[in-house]
């Protein structure tokens, strides 16, 4: 199922998903979809458990109960190696990169190439040189992870997250870190790969600049659970006093992480 | 008290079931893996075995080559009083093929390769690289572990043969120069007793070992937990653990050659 072919329809579908750890509900009965070809945000303060139900979307954690299904597949009832193929269609682009330290930007970016098609170096070569550009990284190429910034590092994680031309990218805080001027460009990186490439994107953040820059629609997280979910006009007219709290940033509202912590 | 006591017994049973099934997991690779078109790439496996083996040429040569020296000299210490010092030669050869070499070079490969396997797959784990790896449908085991299982089989032995030369080359020096026996004389009582039985339980052994480092090492590193705390505890464990599984083993395999015989 291609990107095309899809639009309109529910790619990612979480039902009644939880998950504790240590007797905590980090996600509590949450159930949503994500629409082929949208740019879907979860913004949440933090440790509301957005990047853990992002790492639920991605297979990495196993949630107690309930599903998850991508692309109409259920990614906890298939084959070690039917989710290696549903995972080769989704790149990730993860908070500190999580580049591999042993291998320069090169090397990182054509990793899924290498492991996941029989292309030959040349054709590698060309379309790391056409992720990075995309990027802005050209010239980089042969510097490690820890000869370039924290900036960098984070947009060669995108370009190895967009190196298999996936179907999906999920971006984990793309933002957070950045300056102003690369964050501006990483927001429109995204925007422009879904609306060029009709990539679906789920993108984890709490910065309000790029929520609305971004996104098609907007869920807001609070102690596991969706607390409101809708297109960003609707979550700026929202009524809801924690997400009116959540995106003016005020100190004072029903969100208190003093008084929760007791 | 006995509950303390269960608890620690159940971490361990944990712990040893983890090795077991890290080691399924690589025996699956390496025979099954090459089938499905899936195995190591041939410069990880070099990039390690060059780590694991060429870097540790010059301190197993060191380690091996003093322990060569002593041995001679305390055997030397006694064999004198029996008027047998010429069987200084032969007892430093086959004490240090059966058993004195790979233990030692073992010993050695934990604390340098073992150590830093540790430490770096642990560091891997706690970047979230690990995570980034599976993400992408690349399985850490065949990624990473693979190449170091393999680099860490075929150089122990590698380097205890090493280890047998330099020991036996120390013990020849003493026999030689401190206690003037004739060299050539001094070798050929040197390999009057040293069968092939005795390299190869030696090799044995070594690769043993081997397979110990790996998994320990690999393990704690792919379980660790915690920052750089973590890191920290999983190397110290990975070294600890390593030691003692390696004496462990290698008291297992003496007393099956002793009673094999």
């Amino acid at each position: 199922m291609s990107a095309k072919d899809c639009y309109g329809q529910s790619i990612i579908s979480l039902r009644n998903v939880t998950k504790s750890f240590h007797g905590n509900k980090v996600i509590d009965d949450v159930s949503l979809d994500v629409i082929c070809g949208e740019t879907f945000v979860i913004m949440g303060c933090s440790g509301s458990g957005k990047s853990t139900l992002l790492r639920h979307m991605t297979g990495a954690i196993v949630p107690d109960q309930g599903n998850i299904s991508i692309k109409g597949k259920d990614i906890f009832d298939i084959s070690s190696r039917e989710l290696n193929d549903v995972k080769k269609t989704f790149g990730m682009s993860f908070q500190y990169s999580a580049l591999l330290d042993s291998l320069t930007v090169e090397e990182n970016v054509a990793l899924p190439l290498r492991e996941h098609t029989k292309l030959a170096d040349e054709i590698i070569d060309i379309i790391i040189k056409m992720k990075l550009s995309l990027v802005g990284l050209r010239g980089f190429e042969h510097h490690y992870p820890s000869e370039i910034s924290g900036g960098m590092r984070k947009r060669v994680g995108l370009a190895r997250a967009i190196a298999l031309d996936p179907d999906i990218v999920f971006y984990d805080e793309p933002t957070s870190g950045l300056d102003p001027v690369v964050g501006g460009i990483t927001d429109k990186l995204i925007k422009d790969l879904s609306v060029k490439l009709m990539i679906t994107s789920v993108v984890v953040t709490h910065d309000m600049h790029s929520v609305f820059k971004i996104a098609d629609r907007v869920a807001m997280i609070h102690q596991g659970r969706i607390i409101e979910i809708g297109t960003p006009d609707e979550i700026k007219n929202s009524k809801n006093p924690f997400v009116h709290q959540f995106i003016n940033g005020n100190p004072e509202g029903p969100i208190n992480l003093f008084k929760e912590q007791i | 008290m006995i509950t303390y006591l269960g608890k620690v017994l159940l971490e361990q049973a944990r712990w040893v079931k983890g090795l077991i099934v890290l080691f399924v997991d690589i025996l699956y690779w390496i025979f099954v893996g090459p089938f499905l078109g899936q195995f190591s790439r041939r410069e990880s496996i070099v990039h390690q075995m060059i780590f694991v083996g060429i870097s540790s040429i010059v301190i197993v040569f060191f380690v091996d080559f003093f322990t060569g020296i002593v041995l001679a000299m305390q055997s030397a210490y006694i064999l004198e009083q029996m008027g047998a010092k010429l069987y200084v030669a032969s007892l430093v050869s086959v004490s240090l093929c059966r058993e004195l070499a790979p233990v030692l070079t073992a010993l050695v490969v934990a604390g340098r390769a073992g150590s830093a396997i540790a430490a770096e797959l642990g560091t891997m784990k706690v970047t979230e690289q690990i995570e980034a790896l599976e993400t992408m449908a690349i399985n850490p085991v065949r990624f990473l572990v693979l190449p170091r299982f393999l680099a860490l089989v075929i150089m122990v032995p590698a380097l205890t043969v090493l280890g047998d030369l330099s020991g036996i080359f120390g013990g020849f020096l003493i026999g030689t120069r401190s206690m003037n026996i004739n060299p050539d004389l001094y070798m050929q009582i040197t390999f009057k007793y040293l069968e092939l039985k005795d390299i190869n339980t030696g090799l044995l052994k070594a690769l043993v070992f081997g397979i110990i480092i790996a998994l320990v090492s690999c393990y704690e590193g792919l379980t660790t937990t915690g920052g750089a705390e973590g890191v920290g505890k999983a190397t110290t464990r990975s070294v600890v653990m390593s030691f003692t599984l390696i004496i462990a083993a290698d008291c297992a395999l003496t007393a099956f050659f002793y009673f094999l015989n």
